[in-house]
């Protein structure tokens, strides 16, 4: 069994969603605590089974209620725990401590995250450790546990522990080796967040911060649970050090002693924790002196040259963090260019990871310079005092990895181009270097990569030339002679290694739209037309994959308007005409492709007779005739349209998003363009457009409800004998309606829906049940939906209905993922996810599934022998117990006879048995498909009404309850009539 | 600085992939939603996020030569951060994901931001550093010491994440990074006594004293024998430390000196467990050479050792010359026939005594070699079994003249086509060098085993070694173009 848990909580681990599909959260959860209270099961065994509610405990508690309880339950298994399993005792607090939090019980102060508050203060303070003892290390591993967990909802929840400061300090203070670095982490976070809450407080003073600290600050959390104050203090502090708007000061004016020894105390122990805690402290007290005006950052100044000589990457970058925050405050522009220095070094030490390097020169684009000059935030600039001579060691090489290639080059081009600037206004006073000898360089870069390329590298090397020429023209497309060249040079990559096109268009295309001088991409196609029509003179020597290339090449360069197309026209006429080739129809594709931008060319004029007479002789030579009719189709429209109207005709698919609103022409299917691309993809609607509606209040009750279905039962026996439940149960295996409930729906629109979805077409509906519970559902089609227009129709068209026959698995609601594809009326055909729907426990209902030819006696007997048999306590001898599950249940409710009555005729009135004996009460026989039964027995009494609840599937119980919880309290609130 | 998630995933070269561990960590994504507001996006499950990542990472459909979302030059991957584009949306973005990955093991996380919107710079998150170092702490252990990974290893260390987690990451703010092998002599609790035990010092050392210093210096070398092209070569060294000394918080002082005309040690990074540093130790730098400091040492290392080996300190440093210099000339006699021709010559302060020599020549873009004419002048040659690398075994010792010849032809007409580099096309081609010297540092650094200074009880036994070793020693073809290294020649 150990091992069949193991595995199910790996496969759960792994996809939560499909794990579901097959079994339910509820049930999951009841299972997973059940272990834990199960002795046979080892520690190791429960330790794993906590895994599910440590990762993912919204899916297992999806409510602060579930959550709750879900935390009493943890709790008492922590209380019965013996201490010697320290990590499953420490896996159970992180696991309550995420329920807690993530259920919004911490939040919200619930019951059980207070008694968790305490027990984990309690575990804290148990200085009962006696350092000869046999479990030690157990019970510290507890306590150090039990503070992150305080650490974490302190986090979580800002404010929590501030009462307790004062505590926390002299436990830190009086603390031995490991719990030094817990507490200290603990105390500062509390601290920082009762400053940062100080902070943003109107007519906060030193007085409340020697409250905070004396751990008297007035805190809401016990006083008033609900306090609006609570509330909308209760959410995550943001970080102060992040520049995103002004940091909240406090001004405490000189007198902050107390703070002031605290911090001290806690940075000249800092060396003491792992680094990991110690940059985490020092963030903290960071923010906190960034907060207080009162206490002077030279605080820090100590531990500065530790921290900068540190070979750990979070250390030093806490002290970058230090010099953001305090500039020069706490260093002076010589500690600033010592600082610099350091980083640079740090960027390409030999003995730092690739990751740490690359972050450290995103450090130093993003340097905390004394006196910035550039003051927008978050954008990439160099420190002034990164001069040309430093940057040198930074340069890329063909060495470097491609990460690490591209930063290089970035600060490098960034570096050359002020060094550029500041020639020119020096008038090249140094005529060896001012040649550019940086952007040389950066160019010889880039022409060994191109090197590299051009012999035939992976795709890791073309892809990174690719980003780095991109790169390089970013920075240096204004020289002219790198951008000629670089253009000859690709021109010469292309044709040799043609297959390299997507690549070089694509860099063409972002060229085209980012911040590389106008007019590039544009030449750079321009060079390709020449390079291709130039190779193509001779096309015997062309292989069929160059053609393929050539060709779509051509198309992109016939999409610019300035580039003149003659010589285009020219090849094409030359590949259409050999006859070798004539019948490939991917070939006479390509072609037509290029053809169709050419008619909506500016330039068009002059093509046309050249253009015509490729047409023509496609439409008359080519050897397949799909390819021979669209030729012909462009051929006539090139010829009897003026160019405005076949402008007209071919824009359907230039609109760059392919929205609605243009109607696709059917000219474009064979182009192999953006147009087919749109006509042939389905697209994704961004938000539902339409929704499933039910028909009826109570959620979608239909048909099969109100009378006793005469199919459903098949052809039964006739009116059954004694042994009515046996001749019950054979004809309800017969049946394949029985268990099936089928609900009805209306489609209509979403408020928020566009305006381009105003008429569907086609809509096929999807359903995909969620939790697995029902069994696959086949599609449904809806043939049009139009949306109700506000001017009065003579009569608006009914909403489409939807009916869904559901064949449920398990007798419980569920939810149904909806999505459906459909077309507009631009014949686009788009995906759309609908809102789910949700099968209520009601809408499972059905009267007992038997013939109509079977009486109400005969109904009656059978619902008195089910009663019987749930209701008996042994087990049934010999045979197979027909309903192991079963279960007798009763609620209450004060309910009066009219409501009563009200009650039944509204809710079960079509699953009554009638009992001419009993005048009074009321029999309900619920049948829950596919073979589960509810029977009820409802008797007023004096002062309250029962419902006696029996049932073959105990399960089935907390539905019956909530469902009971909500008509009998729903209608005594609202009335009977309402 | 607190971390959503994290994964470990394993791959070859893009196929077989897995996510082989993968942890949540509820409570901060709670932070980040709270935090985030509307442009919160939620960790899809572990299928969802690899495949993004590969796509990112450029791994993904392995056998498409292009597509477009992986392999757009816009994609400008400058940052150890990557965005994961969840869906279309410009809102569905997973930023910053983290990852790091060697050999077949891709380790990645994702940190919190604690700000909201517009994003904050990379930099003003210490989330990011510290999610580097708990990913690269795993890395080591994970990879054991070997940078192979094999299945069954790997395996067994994977098991063991969960309860490494709840050590050293347990609700997603990391503590630690895990200890790559546990001390050898196990350390016993500490007992509660006032003086405060390091949080990184888990017990004390009982028994012998001993400590030991180990100074290894490491040379990278490109050398291409063209006057138009200056060769390189830089020197950098790290201080191993492993002290078995009693007390709660021992203290060490480890002493680097240097000789009288050695130059200064540069970009000094030191443990966190070094207690106090000297500024003057700090400034020498290998960006700007010009600084007119003459520190040169003693360069003194005051220090609490934690009970492992660690690295105390490291520094790089420039040497005139570089310890073998060596010339390599290939030439194509006739079609699938070349002529090789290497000298090496070890530099005459360069003690003649090595623990191993080597020298290999891959040949990269041809067929297999089938017939090896060449003669040595010392040492013997070897060709690998898969007949495209030449090794040179030089042994222990060059001999008395210091200089070494290679030369002959070598025939390419193997029945099989050798490997493929697209940077060694044609003649372009080079010698890497592997050799270690024992007692030996190019800068001339020692400890001195009398400069190591104990403060506690008992006497300890010193042990100091030292030795050099070469790692990316280059020498280039000089009759064809060779990849320039770095360009710090040109300024």
């Amino acid at each position: 069994m150990a091992v069949s848990w193991v595995e199910r909580i790996a496969s759960f681990l792994r996809s939560p969603s499909q794990f579901l599909s097959s079994t339910t959260a509820e049930v999951f959860l009841v299972e997973l605590l059940r272990e834990q209270r199960d002795d046979r099961v080892t520690y190791d065994v429960k330790l794993i089974m906590l895994s599910p509610l440590c990762e993912h405990p919204m899916l297992l508690c999806p409510s602060a209620c579930v959550g709750e309880e879900t935390s009493l339950e943890l709790m008492s298994v922590f209380s019965h725990c013996p201490a010697k399993h320290a990590e499953f005792r420490c896996q159970l607090l992180l696991t309550l401590t995420t329920v807690l939090v993530s259920t919004c019980c911490v939040s919200t102060h619930s019951h059980a995250s207070r008694d968790f508050l305490e027990l984990l203060l309690q575990l804290v303070q148990d200085t009962s450790y006696d350092p000869h003892g046999d479990v030690p290390s157990a019970l510290r591993s507890t306590r150090a546990a039990a503070c992150e967990c305080l650490r974490e909802l302190e986090a979580c929840s800002p404010g929590l522990l501030s009462p307790h400061l004062e505590l926390l300090n002299g436990l830190r203070q009086q603390e031995n080796p490991r719990h030094h670095q817990a507490l200290s982490g603990l105390y500062a976070v509390v601290l920082r967040n009762g400053v940062h809450l100080l902070a943003r407080q109107t007519g906060a003073g030193p007085e409340s911060l020697k409250a905070l600290l004396g751990g008297n600050a007035v805190v809401a959390w016990d006083a008033e649970p609900d306090s609006a104050a609570l509330i909308n203090r209760d959410a995550p502090l943001p970080s102060v050090l992040v520049p995103v708007g002004a940091a909240p000061t406090f001004q405490t004016g000189p007198e902050c002693k107390e703070l002031r020894s605290v911090l001290s105390s806690l940075l000249e122990e800092s060396y003491l924790l792992t680094p990991l805690s110690q940059a985490a402290l020092l963030h903290a007290l960071i923010e906190i002196v960034a907060m207080v005006s009162g206490v002077s950052p030279a605080i820090f100044k100590a531990q500065l040259l530790r921290l900068l000589g540190t070979s750990k990457v979070c250390l030093f970058h806490a002290t970058l963090l230090m010099k953001a925050a305090f500039t020069d405050s706490l260093f002076s522009a010589e500690d600033e260019a010592f600082v610099l220095k350091r980083l640079v070094a740090l960027c390409q030490h030999p003995l730092m990871s690739t990751a740490a390097k690359l972050f450290y020169t995103d450090c130093l684009l993003h340097f905390p310079e004394n006196r910035p000059i550039g003051g927008a935030d978050g954008e990439e600039a160099l420190p002034v005092l990164l001069t040309p001579r430093l940057a040198a060691a930074l340069v890329p090489t063909v060495f470097n990895d491609p990460a690490t290639m591209l930063a290089r080059l970035n600060v490098a081009a960034l570096v050359y181009l002020e060094e550029e600037e500041g020639e020119e206004h020096g008038k090249e006073e140094d005529v060896r270097g001012g040649a550019g000898g940086g952007p040389t360089y950066l160019w010889d870069h880039l022409k060994l990569l191109l090197h590299v390329a051009e012999q035939g590298g992976d795709r890791g090397g073309v892809v990174t030339f690719f980003r780095v020429a991109f790169l390089f023209l970013c920075h240096f497309s204004h020289v002219e002679r790198y951008a000629a060249d670089l253009r000859r040079r690709l021109c010469g990559l292309y044709l040799r290694h043609t297959r390299l096109a997507p690549h070089i268009l694509n860099l063409a295309d972002r060229a085209q739209d980012g911040p590389v001088e106008p007019g590039w991409a544009v030449a750079l196609l321009r060079s390709l037309q020449g390079a291709v029509v130039t190779a193509g003179a001779s096309l015997s020597g062309v292989s069929l994959p160059d053609l393929h290339w050539h060709l779509r090449v051509l198309a992109r360069v016939a999409e610019e308007g300035q580039i003149s197309q003659g010589s285009t026209v020219d090849f094409l006429f030359a590949v259409t005409s050999t006859a070798s080739r004539n019948g490939d129809w991917r070939l006479g594709s390509d072609a037509l492709a290029v053809c169709r931008h050419l008619l909506a060319h500016p330039g068009l004029d002059a093509l046309l007779c050249p253009l015509a007479d490729v047409l023509q002789h496609m439409a008359c030579h080519h050897g397949d005739t799909d390819i021979q009719d669209h030729a012909r189709l462009y051929y006539t429209l090139l010829t009897t349209l003026s160019q405005e109207k076949l402008g007209g005709v071919l824009s359907g698919g230039a609109t760059k998003e392919g929205r609605q609103d243009k109607k696709r022409s059917l000219t474009s299917i064979v182009a192999e363009s953006q147009d087919l691309t749109s006509a042939l993809t389905v697209h994704k609607a961004r938000t539902p457009v339409f929704q499933l509606v039910a028909q009826d209040r109570l959620g979608g009750l239909s048909g099969s409800t109100g009378t006793r279905d005469d199919d459903s039962a098949g052809t039964g026996p006739g009116v059954p004998d004694a042994d009515v439940l046996s001749s019950y149960r054979s004809q309800l295996c017969g049946s394949s309606t029985a268990s099936e409930i089928s609900l009805s729906y209306e489609l209509r629109y979403l408020d928020a829906s566009g305006p381009g979805f105003d008429q569907l077409f086609s809509i096929r509906l999807h359903f995909e049940p969620s939790d697995g519970r029902y069994a696959e559902l086949s599609d449904v089609c809806v043939p049009r939906l139009f949306r109700e227009r506000a001017t009065p129709p003579s009569s608006p068209p009914p909403p489409p209905t939807v009916t869904l026959t559901l064949s449920p698995r398990a007798p419980y609601p569920g939810t149904l993922r909806c999505s459906a594809v459909f077309t507009t009326q631009d014949e686009l055909t788009w995906h759309s996810a609908l809102p789910d729907v949700h099968v209520a426990f009601r809408q499972m209902f059905k009267p007992l599934p038997v013939p109509a030819s079977w009486g109400p006696a005969v109904q009656l007997r059978a619902f008195e022998q089910l009663w019987d048999e749930f209701c008996s306590s042994e087990e049934s001898g010999g045979g197979e117990d027909p309903s192991p599950d079963r279960a007798s249940s009763l609620f209450c409710s004060q309910l009066g006879e009219a409501a009563l009555e009200a009650l039944v005729e509204k809710h079960f009135a079509p699953y009554r048995v009638a009992d001419p004996c009993d005048e009074v009460g009321h029999k309900v026989l619920l049948f829950l498909p596919p073979r589960s039964h509810m029977l009820l027995k409802i008797s007023p009494q004096e002062d309250a009404v029962q419902f006696n609840m029996a049932t073959d599937n105990w399960r089935l119980l907390p539905h019956v309850n909530d469902f009971l919880r909500t008509v009998t309290g729903w209608e005594t609130q609202n009335g009977v009539d309402s | 600085m607190s971390l959503r998630a994290l994964w470990i995933i394993t791959h070859e070269k893009g196929e077989h992939v897995s996510v082989r561990f993968s942890r949540r960590f509820p409570t901060v994504e709670y932070r980040a939603k709270s935090l985030a507001g509307t442009s919160y996006q939620a960790v899809p499950e572990d299928s969802t996020v690899l495949k993004l990542l590969l796509t990112e990472l450029g791994l993904a459909d392995p056998d498409k030569p292009y597509v477009a979302q992986r392999d757009d030059c816009l994609n400008q991957q400058r940052t150890p951060a990557l965005e994961l584009h969840v869906d279309s949306s410009a809102k569905g973005i997973l930023w910053p994901v983290l990852s790091i990955s060697r050999g077949p093991l891709i380790l990645a996380c994702l940190p919190l931001v604690e700000a909201g919107e517009p994003r904050p710079p990379l930099s003003s998150l210490l989330s990011v550093s510290q999610g580097l170092t708990l990913l690269e702490g795993l890395q080591n252990v994970l990879c054991g010491s070997g940078i192979k990974t094999d299945g069954d290893g790997l395996a067994s260390r994977l098991a063991l994440m969960p309860s490494v987690l709840q050590q050293v990451c347990p609700l997603g703010t990391p503590l630690d990074v895990p200890q790559v092998g546990a001390p050898s002599t196990a350390g016993v609790p500490a007992a509660g006594g006032s003086q405060r035990q390091p949080a990184w010092r888990t017990g004390q050392h009982r028994g012998r004293a001993v400590v030991s210093v180990a100074l290894t210096e490491t040379v990278r070398c490109m050398q291409y024998g063209n006057p138009s092209k200056q060769d390189l070569w830089d020197v950098y060294g790290t201080v191993t430390c492993k002290c078995e000394v009693e007390g709660v918080l021992p203290s060490v002082t480890v002493t680097l000196a240097l000789p009288a005309n050695g130059s200064p040690l540069q970009d000094i990074l030191a443990h966190p467990c070094v207690t106090s540093l000297d500024s003057s130790i700090l400034n020498a730098s290998s960006v700007d050479d010009g600084d007119g400091s003459a520190f040169s040492g003693p360069y003194k290392f005051p220090f609490c050792p934690p009970l492992e080996p660690f690295k105390l300190c490291s520094y790089t440093s420039q040497v005139p010359v570089p310890p073998i210099l060596g010339s390599f000339q290939l030439k194509q006699e006739e079609e699938h026939q070349l002529r090789v021709c290497v000298s090496l010559k070890l530099h005459e302060s360069v003690k003649n005594t090595f623990d191993y020599c080597e020298a290999r020549l891959p040949f990269f873009n041809r067929d297999q070699m089938s017939s090896v004419e060449v003669k040595v002048s010392s040492g013997h040659l070897d060709v690998n079994k898969e007949k495209n690398l030449l090794v040179w075994v030089l042994g222990q010792k060059f001999p008395k003249s210091r200089e070494v010849t290679m030369e002959g032809g070598i025939r390419f007409s193997g029945p099989l086509p050798g490997p493929v580099d697209p940077l060694c096309a044609d003649l372009t081609a080079y010698v890497k060098l592997y050799f270690k010297v024992p007692d030996l540092t190019l800068s001339g650094c020692s400890v001195d085993q009398h400069s190591v200074q104990v403060y506690s009880c008992a006497k300890p036994k010193i042990l100091t070694c030292r030795e050099l070793q070469s790692k990316e020693y280059f020498i280039w073809n000089s009759t064809a173009p060779a990849p320039v290294s770095s360009g710090r020649m040109m300024l």
